[in-house]
This record gives C-alpha cells, structure tokens and sequence, in this order.
C-alpha cells in the first residue's frame, strides 16, 4: 500500500496539532504519547470525524482532505476503519446483528462473517445482547464489526484501556494475527509502550500536537529512554533456541550467546516452536553489572558486553552497552558506578534474572 | 348521522392528520435543535414552547387574523385552494400542529441529545451514510420517545378547545370537535349528552395514555 500522507493542522483555543509525516502502512504502526499529546485526534482527522482539519490527507493515492481544493471526504466513504476505546456497539442489536451491520454494508464482501467470527472468538455469543457482555467480550465485537467493514485501513484507539491483563493479552494476541491473517495495515494508539511493544512493527511518537519521532519499534522505544530514563528498558526481536521444561525455562539466542527465560507458551498453553521470533523486553533497572564473569550468582543470564554511553540522572547511571550488536540499557546507581570506576568503551558482564526478561508476543 | 358521532370522527380525524405532520416536520426540528450550538437555540426553543403556556384563545386569536382572507396567508391560500382557510379543517390541523408542537419536538429533542455522537460515529465508520444512520441507528434507539411523542401529541389535540373554536367555530363534520360539542351541550343544559361526550373523553384519554405508558415501558425494557 502506498504511504499515508498527513501535512495537517487542527486549532482549538488552548491546543494545537500540527503533523506533517509520511506513514509506511506496512505492518501495525502504533502511535505513542501522552494522554492529551494529540493522539486521538490524529485519528479522528484520519478518519474525517474532526472536521476542523485544514491541510492534506492521503491514503493509498486517494485524496481524503484537501481544504485548499476543498476535498472532504466523509467518514462513511473513506472505508477506514475505527475501534474506540468504548467499544461503542449498538444497544438495540445483538452480537450477530452487530457484526452484520458492518458486512452489510461492505462493498466488497471478501470476507466471510464465519471465519471473522472464528477469528476473534464470538461463536458463543452471537444471540447475546451486547448489554450482556463483559468489556473484553465487547471489545472483542467491536473488534471483529470493523474487520467485517473491510477497511483499507484499521484505527485503533486505546483499545484495551477497559481491559484487564488476560483480556488485554488475548486481544492483542488477536491483533497480530488478524493482521497476519488479513494483511491489515493497522494504526494502533496507546499510551502504554507495553502494549505498543507487543503488537506494533513502527512507532510514532507525538508530543503536544506534534511528532517527536518516527521509526521501527525497537529503536524508538530506546530513543524514549533518553525522555524518561527512569523506566527505560530494552526492546528485543530474537528467535527460540530451546525449551528447558525440567528448569521451566526457554532460551533464546542472541547471536553465539543464550538467554534465558520463563517457559515460553502461547494462549492455549503449548510450547513455541523452536525457530519462532519473539518480543522480549527488559527493564533498565533489572540488570546488573559485574566486571569480571563469575560463576558463584544465582543470575541465569550473564552476558559479555562494552560500553557505550553513560549519563547521569538523579543519583542513578543509565549506561547503554553493546552485545552482539544488540544494545542494552542498564540502569545501576551512581554510587556503584563511581564504584565500579566504569567509563565509555570498557567490557563489562551484564546479569539479569530469567524472571526479568518479559514475553510480549510473537513476531510475524 | 349523529351530530356527535360526526364530531367524534372530525376529532379523530384532526389528531391523525395532525399528529402525522407533527411527526414529519417535529423530527427535524428537533435534530436540528439537539445539534445546534447557536445562540439562537434557547430563541427558537422558547417560540416552540410558547403554546405550553399561552391562552390557547391567545394563539387562536392570531392565527384567526393570519388565516382570514384580509391577510397575507389566508389571502394566498384562498388563491391557492380556491377555498377560505379560516373556518375550514385545513385551519384546524393548522392550528392544532402549532398547539401540540412542544409536545412532540420536546422528547423527540431530549432523546436526539441523550444519544450523542458516539453511535452514530460508530455508524459512520462502517459506512452508513446519514439517512442509513437515521433509519437503522437513531430510529429504532429513541423509538420509546417518537411513541411518547406522537401519543401526547395526538391527546393533546384531541383535548384541545380554545385554538379550534377561535379559528375552527363549530361547522359540523368539517370544524366540529368534540370538546366544542360538549360545550354546546352545556350552554343547551343538555347535561346528559354532556355526560357522553364528557364521560367518553375522560374514558378514551386514560385508556390512550394507560396504552402508551405501558408499550413505552416494554419498548424501554426491552432496548436497555
């Protein structure tokens, strides 16, 4: 698909959006911020609900908003597709009725209800009123009504902010594989880079009204580090070496070096297979440093590394270090920093716990 | 036929045709009215609840000088009808339509507000276009209010008196209704056909009203 064009502006009396940004649509984009950065407004212009835009508007080489030539093209035909964050189902129709409202009213009908319906888990519940449902359930629908609309482009606004944590990691497990499925491209806005990390390929970053930055997950998610270095972390992509079932772990390869972690299962608790890309990430603040490798530590991950950068903040050292071309963050505390004497390009050991590696999900 | 048999089908007669243009010129009114932000919106609102406190005899007054052939409206539509509109049905459903008009914009507004944007927003991102979200959307939502409306704009006509005699007078099988045939009766000490009619109204109301409450509260229990 062609890139999403955006060159747009929105004032309100005590806020301002300004973007000006070319979206490949390949993968899932998910886009970052703050709450009040603007980032549900993006979409609201993307999907022609917020009239107020001036500027340009370009998606798969059709022109959704041109206020100079006054192009607008309405919500209704722009054949984007919206899941907000409340769901927003219809009261008066039931679970099928729901989602066949969408299809009925899709052009091109190439997908089967059915298997949408197999898709995202809703056999049991068509005849249900929707009043009926519990909010994962309905997300779930909602989910799944979008989808049936066929659009060339799914929005999804904080999607799981009524979620509790199962229901969040069933439905953004869905996510990946509706669009794996499906080859939905998908903008996906959160204000949690947990979910983002899990289910997003690239990243937008906005900040009051504007783009900050623009790039593949991983890389953006370490750029934030730099903005708040209290919770940084690092983004990991790496495929499935082993399963340790006698130890209830799995390891994972990082070049000639193992990782280990807690026994990797998907949602209907089997084993990964061996080979599968995962997301993994790891706070700052759960690694450790050591200067020389050392057998007497309960930590299961010790990995050879160099130093890069260090800085200072608030009484604490974050240090970004280099591992088979992976980098790390580590965040240690100043007084064991000065300790340690440490200083750019010397080869320390980072350690870590297997318990301080997070699985997101699987990478498609 | 009986002279109250025939008021008795003028009355209904004058409820079903007005309450039918109430419903057809009331809904947009009030969707307008439930989107508008102008200043002008509590103007507009305070002119359509003007008849919930005016003298109907007040309202009948100036529509009787409006229709009479002397002014401008009663001139066109005699030129147009080839009839004079004072003193014809035409007039009472006119007058009538201004009278009940609160009565069917008021819920059909509160309902139109309480239901937003956010499901027709919904609607429009699966490509429903504003009549379709009309129809498959609003409709069948606010359906307890349209019942509501359309019921107390149909009783409200019927139990009206003060418009109808003002511009209507009391012609029989065209402007006579029956709260003016009750009010002959009375002047004629006729009390027990008064009883009728009388009697009948009060029956007729409360059944019409007990009807409507009841299928409100199905529709009610059923959409929530």
């Amino acid at each position: 698909m062609a890139p999403l064009i955006i060159d747009c502006t929105v004032r309100y009396s005590v806020f301002e959006l300004q973007i000006k940004q070319e979206l490949a649509l390949n993968g899932v984009l998910g886009i970052y911020g703050q709450s009040g950065c603007g980032k549900s407004t993006l979409l609201r212009i993307l999907s022609g609900l917020n009239g107020q835009a001036t500027g340009k508007v370009v998606l798969d080489n059709q022109v959704l908003l041109n206020s100079e030539q006054g192009v607008f093209v309405p919500p209704a035909q722009r054949n984007i597709g919206l899941v907000f964050s409340n769901c927003r189902l219809f009261p008066h129709l039931n679970v099928l009725k729901n989602l066949n409202f969408a299809a009925k009213r899709c052009v091109n009908r190439r997908l089967k209800t059915a298997d949408i319906i197999e898709l995202t888990q809703l056999g049991d519940l068509l005849a249900h009123d929707v009043s009926q449902l519990s909010s994962g359930q309905q997300q779930r629908v909602a989910l799944a009504r979008a989808i049936l609309a066929e659009p060339k482009l799914l929005l999804l606004d904080e999607p799981m902010s009524a979620l509790d944590i199962s229901n969040k990691q069933l439905l953004l497990a869905m996510l990946r594989q509706v669009h794996r499925e499906l080859q939905l491209p998908m903008c996906y806005v959160s204000h949690s880079l947990h979910e983002l990390q899990t289910v997003a390929d690239d990243l937008l970053v906005m900040d009051s009204g504007k783009v900050r930055g623009y790039g593949k997950i991983a890389t953006m998610v370490h750029q934030l580090n730099e903005l708040d270095e209290a919770a940084a972390q690092t983004s990991l992509c790496l495929t499935v070496a082993a399963h340790l079932p006698q130890y209830a772990l799995s390891s994972l390869s990082l070049g000639l070096q193992s990782l280990y972690l807690p026994l990797l299962k998907d949602n209907m608790g089997n084993l990964l297979t061996i080979g599968s890309s995962v997301r993994i990430t790891i706070a700052a603040n759960e690694i450790s440093i050591v200067k020389q490798a050392t057998v007497d530590s309960s930590m299961v991950n010790q990995l050879p590394v160099k130093i890069t950068t260090i800085k200072t903040f608030a009484g604490n050292s974050l240090l970004s270090v280099v591992c088979q071309q992976q980098t790390f963050f580590v965040q240690i505390s100043l007084m064991s920093s000065e300790r340690l004497v440490l200083s750019v390009g010397d080869k320390v050991i980072i350690q870590f716990k297997a318990s301080a590696l997070h699985f997101l999900g699987l990478k498609d | 036929m009986n002279s109250d048999l025939l008021a008795l089908l003028t009355t209904l007669q004058m409820a079903a045709v007005s309450t039918f243009i109430l419903l057809l010129i009331g809904t947009p009114m009030a969707w307008y009215l439930a989107k508008m932000n102008s200043r002008f919106k509590v103007l507009i609102e305070a002119v359509i609840a003007l008849p919930l406190v005016l003298p109907p005899t007040v309202l009948g007054f100036y529509l009787l000088l409006l229709m009479s052939p002397q002014s401008l409206p009663g001139e066109m539509w005699q030129q147009l009808s080839g009839q004079q509109l004072a003193f014809s049905f035409s007039a009472i459903v006119i007058g009538s339509v201004i009278y009940s008009l609160p009565f069917v914009v008021q819920p059909l507004q509160k309902s139109f507000e309480q239901l937003g944007e956010p499901l027709l927003e919904s609607a429009a991102m699966l490509g429903a276009g504003p009549i379709d979200r009309f129809f498959n959307v609003v409709l069948p939502i606010t359906k307890a209010s349209f019942i509501t409306a359309a019921s107390l704009g149909f009783a409200h006509t019927v139990g009206e008196f003060g418009v109808v005699l003002m511009i209507g007078g009391n012609i029989g099988g065209e402007t006579r209704v029956l709260s003016v045939a009750l009010f002959e009766h009375v002047e004629a000490f006729e009390y027990a056909k008064a009883h009728v009619l009388a009697g009948s109204l009060l029956v007729g109301s409360f059944v019409l009203l007990a009807a409507i409450y009841l299928l409100n509260h199905r529709v009610k229990s059923s959409t929530l």
